[in-house]
């Protein structure tokens, strides 16, 4: 990406907005740091000017560009729909060609595209959350071909915190007896992170050789316990199988009867992931899982579905600016306190560690659970 | 004083987080919600009254502009720096500090968003009643400085009518109360004069609000019409027959195909215009006043209306007629909106006048307005990019606001004067009236350091 391209795809979109400042209230960023240079307006007069030659590629505009969730929200609360998401990640790309970024994203590049992981991890190890479920033998869930692809993503693979989510949903579709796999050391990153990071072009690699896995499995489908792998498959990969997010295919597994499920008797919220809401539309799904459990009580954060606020673990903030994100996690902790819930249930592996990350550090008693181990929770 | 110097004592007074200087920073506190554009030298974020103070007589002793900034969504270029200076944002001042439920007044921080205030009372039965369209991100701090209105203004006054008083930072840094929570104060009606005065007299760092019990009832109603004539007749008639409604909204065919393509909200696609009327007070009565505007409706050829059903639908209603400016930009990139006033009969006459001037210089121009005030807001469309349309479209701005002169309205109702209407205020003020405010301004501010270069021409 540079300037002519950048004009070209996004100079009639910021030109459109309209400084009304309707999106301000809505960006976490900008409520927590309360500058200018932090709201979505501010990012758009900044692309702005850069295309009109009155500012120039720096490091200060590379503090207000890569402090971006990428979280949606702004579009949501704007007349005109300006898609400020889009427009930074543009500048992010801008900003990698002129040498202006932060340099850990080198780093994240280098780890995903040399051994297929954001983690620096040996990618066999991608099987280890395997070890969480007793009595099964090393590599189970591993097969040469089947119906449906469960592709893990690299958080829930490597993070421990997050390892009991691919756990939790392979023991339900076992139980459901849907015939699946996963990739293990053949599942390489989906290349979000590279987008997040302003370096898409690297991402053709990544697409290239989990396209060919999937079809040398002869999958009909790919599901995704993560949002981002999710929102990514469905945006930048090639049609093919049919991509599903967790809840929605556990929405056709309850559907079909193939769950039995014992009451728990719990009042929970939900929170809704950005990436699986708001960028890809998925809103319904995830609520019917939770009402199919019995005793289940769902009470909805005063911000839900479109208005939901980011969690503070979008955009690759949490690698960039870590407090930042802590304290956008503080703002989403508080509503999610103010529903008087029990547990809050989300349906994404970055959402959970950073809230309960979050929590944890600031000795907040808060239950964190992704929705396929609540299910997991309620299988008889 | 060299400019570092400058900078460094503004980092002594409110710490070095607390004020940006970089060439990013400096640009975007140029601009608001109008089209000007300027450059600050400095942007300072107080966290306490001490710090305004601190910030203030520096600047008075060094002769440097101050500029106040709520959000910064104002439609005149309020808080532009025209002539550079340092913009005193107060995103960090936003607490509630007291809700005095028995004295029915609350006292805020200018940074308080004003949705947040009316959020939190309307959950205790209380309501701020001032509504300006931008009121989710809108600052009591700029709705004080622009004296802003809303649709519910038509019958609870605009802000000056709800402000009780204030403590005020003066032009050398000095901190005084105005006023106070009594609802009556002898001597000059000071507060009365600072509101509305853009940040030019004084900077509010505290202010006592009237608070009021929310109603009891609400009846909102949306009438379609097939002219626009028929839909002002009707709010004549209906303020002629001594109805006080809460709102009375109007907005044309333009701006409603804007606002469904931002939103759902259920505006009829193919009527000239709609009216959003909307009762409230005790449930007893609010029947019997409906069933009147309804009659009153028919007998202008209403041809249909519907009733909110519910909260929701309420409120799909009014989140269209709130995001009716930006939506406009979805038709094309820039607006200007004339903040003319006019008296409610004229108010056929004078939107006539308007579309002719759209016609005239091949502009399109979308309605949308508080018609129970008589304050149009013509929508002019253009693309500021191209400068030749954009001459053009300021021309017929101030033809618009000439129109409303000339039938004995006013050239701003709610929006102020900033520096996009300098100008146009020769259009209702003598050179003895603006002399008189000069006079005011000079005692309130004797080395201009306030705001400077907005609202009185030179
Ligand atoms: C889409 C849209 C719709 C709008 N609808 C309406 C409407 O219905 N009614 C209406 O009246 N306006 C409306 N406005 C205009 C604007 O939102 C209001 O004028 C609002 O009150 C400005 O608040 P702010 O916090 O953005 O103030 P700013 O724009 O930051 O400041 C406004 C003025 O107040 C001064 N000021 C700010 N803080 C202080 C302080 N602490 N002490 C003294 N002076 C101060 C500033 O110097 C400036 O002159 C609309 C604007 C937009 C973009
Ligand atoms: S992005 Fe949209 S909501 Fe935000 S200032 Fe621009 S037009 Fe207004
Ligand atoms: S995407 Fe989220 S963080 Fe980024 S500007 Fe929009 S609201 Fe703010």
């Amino acid at each position: 990406m540079n300037l002519v391209k950048l004009r070209k795809f996004t100079y009639e979109e910021v030109t459109r907005c309209n400084r009304c400042g309707f999106c301000l209230p809505s960006c976490p960023i900008y409520l927590v740091k309360g500058i200018e240079s932090a709201t979505p307006r501010g990012r758009n007069a900044i692309t702005r000017a850069v295309i009109e030659g009155r500012l120039q590629w720096s490091g200060e505009v590379e503090k207000s560009i890569f402090s971006c969730l990428g979280c949606g929200a702004c579009t949501a609360n704007c007349f005109p729909a300006i898609k400020t998401r889009d427009i930074v990640f543009r500048d992010r790309e801008c900003l990698v060609s002129e040498g202006i970024y932060p340099k850990i994203a080198d780093r994240l590049a280098q780890y995903i595209l040399e051994e297929g992981n954001i983690s620096n991890e040996n990618n066999e190890e991608r099987a280890e959350w395997q070890e969480l479920i007793k009595g099964i033998p090393e590599h189970y869930f591993e097969k040469e071909k089947a119906d449906v692809i469960y592709f893990v993503g690299c958080v829930a693979s490597f993070f421990p915190l997050a390892q009991k989510i691919p756990a939790s949903m392979a023991m339900v579709m076992e139980k459901a007896g849907v015939d699946f796999t996963v990739l293990g050391g053949q599942e390489w990153c989906c290349g979000y992170p590279l987008i997040g990071a302003g370096m898409p072009d690297k991402m053709d690699a990544l697409i290239k050789h989990n396209v060919e896995v999937v079809e040398r499995i002869g999958a009909t489908k790919v599901v995704f316990t993560c949002p981002s792998c999710y929102h990514t498959w469905k945006h930048f990969y090639p049609s093919g199988a049919e991509y599903l997010s967790a809840s929605e295919f556990l929405v056709e597994l309850l559907r079909e009867g193939n769950l039995e499920l014992k009451p728990l008797d719990v009042k929970v919220t939900y929170h809704d992931p950005c990436d699986l809401g708001r960028n890809t539309g998925v809103y319904e799904p995830p609520r019917k899982v939770l009402s199919s459990i019995p005793g289940v009580e769902l009470v909805e954060m005063e911000k839900n579905r479109q208005l939901t606020t980011c969690c503070g673990g979008g955009g690759n903030l949490e690698m960039v600016e870590p407090e930042l994100s802590g304290k956008v996690a503080d703002l989403k902790i508080a509503e999610i306190q103010a529903t008087g819930a029990d547990v809050v249930v989300s349906s994404c592996q970055q959402c959970l560690r950073t809230i309960a990350g979050r929590a944890r550090r600031r000795k907040i008693p808060l239950i964190v659970k992704d929705i396929t181990e609540l299910l997991a929770e309620a299988m008889v | 004083m060299e400019r570092e110097e400058a900078i460094r004592k503004l980092q002594e007074s409110v710490g070095e987080e607390n004020v940006l200087f970089s060439d990013v920073d400096l640009t975007l506190y140029g601009y608001d919600a109008s089209l000007e554009k300027g450059r600050a030298d400095a942007v300072v974020l107080p966290g306490s009254t001490d710090q305004v103070s601190l910030v203030v007589r520096l600047a008075y002793q060094e002769g440097i502009p101050i500029i106040a900034r709520g959000s910064g969504t104002n439609l005149s270029g309020g808080t532009v720096p025209v002539r550079g200076g340092i913009v005193l944002h107060f995103s960090r001042m936003n607490k509630i500090l007291e809700v005095d439920i028995p004295n029915r007044t609350v006292t805020v921080e200018p940074g308080v968003i004003t949705l947040d205030l009316q959020t939190m009372l309307l959950k205790q039965g209380f309501l701020y009643a001032p509504d300006p369209a931008s009121q989710k991100v809108s600052t009591l701090g700029g709705n004080v400085g622009e004296n802003s209105g809303g649709p519910h203004c038509l019958k609870y006054g605009v802000t000056t009518n709800h402000v009780l008083g204030a403590e005020v930072v003066l032009y050398d840094g000095t901190v005084t109360w105005i006023g106070g929570k009594n609802p009556d104060n002898p001597g000059y009606d000071l507060m009365g004069l600072i509101v509305g005065s853009e940040g030019t007299l004084a900077i509010a760092t505290k202010i006592i609000l009237r608070i009021i019990r929310a109603p009891e009832a609400i009846k909102t109603m949306l009438a379609i019409y097939d002219s626009i004539e028929d839909a002002s007749n009707t709010v004549s008639a209906i303020i002629a027959e001594g109805i006080v409604p809460a709102t009375l909204e109007m907005m044309d065919h333009v701006v409603m195909e804007a606002v469904e393509k931002s939103v759902q909200a259920g505006y009829p696609l193919d009527a000239a215009a709609v009216l959003i009327i909307e009762l409230d007070g005790l449930k007893d009565g609010l029947d019997r006043q409906a069933a009147k505007v309804l009659e009153i409706c028919k007998r202008h050829n209403v041809r249909e209306i519907q009733l909110a059903r519910d909260e929701a639908e309420r409120a799909r209603l009014w989140a269209g007629r709130k995001g009716a400016f930006g939506a406009v930009t979805r038709l094309r990139p820039c607006y200007m909106v004339c903040d003319g006033t006019v008296p409610r009969t004229k108010l056929p006459e004078v939107l006539n006048q308007v579309m002719e001037v759209g016609k005239k210089y091949g502009l399109l121009i979308g309605n949308v307005f508080h018609a129970g005030d008589g304050n149009l807001h013509p929508l002019i469309l253009f693309d500021e990019r191209d400068e030749a349309e954009k001459n053009t479209a300021m021309k017929a701005a101030s033809e618009i606001l000439k129109i409303c002169a000339d039938a004995g309205g006013t050239i701003s109702g709610e929006h102020g004067i900033g520096i996009e209407k300098l100008r146009e205020m020769n259009f209702i003020f003598t050179e003895d009236d603006l002399e008189t405010m000069r006079k005011i301004k000079r005692a309130m501010d004797p080395k201009d350091v306030l705001n400077p270069g907005k609202v009185i021409p030179n």
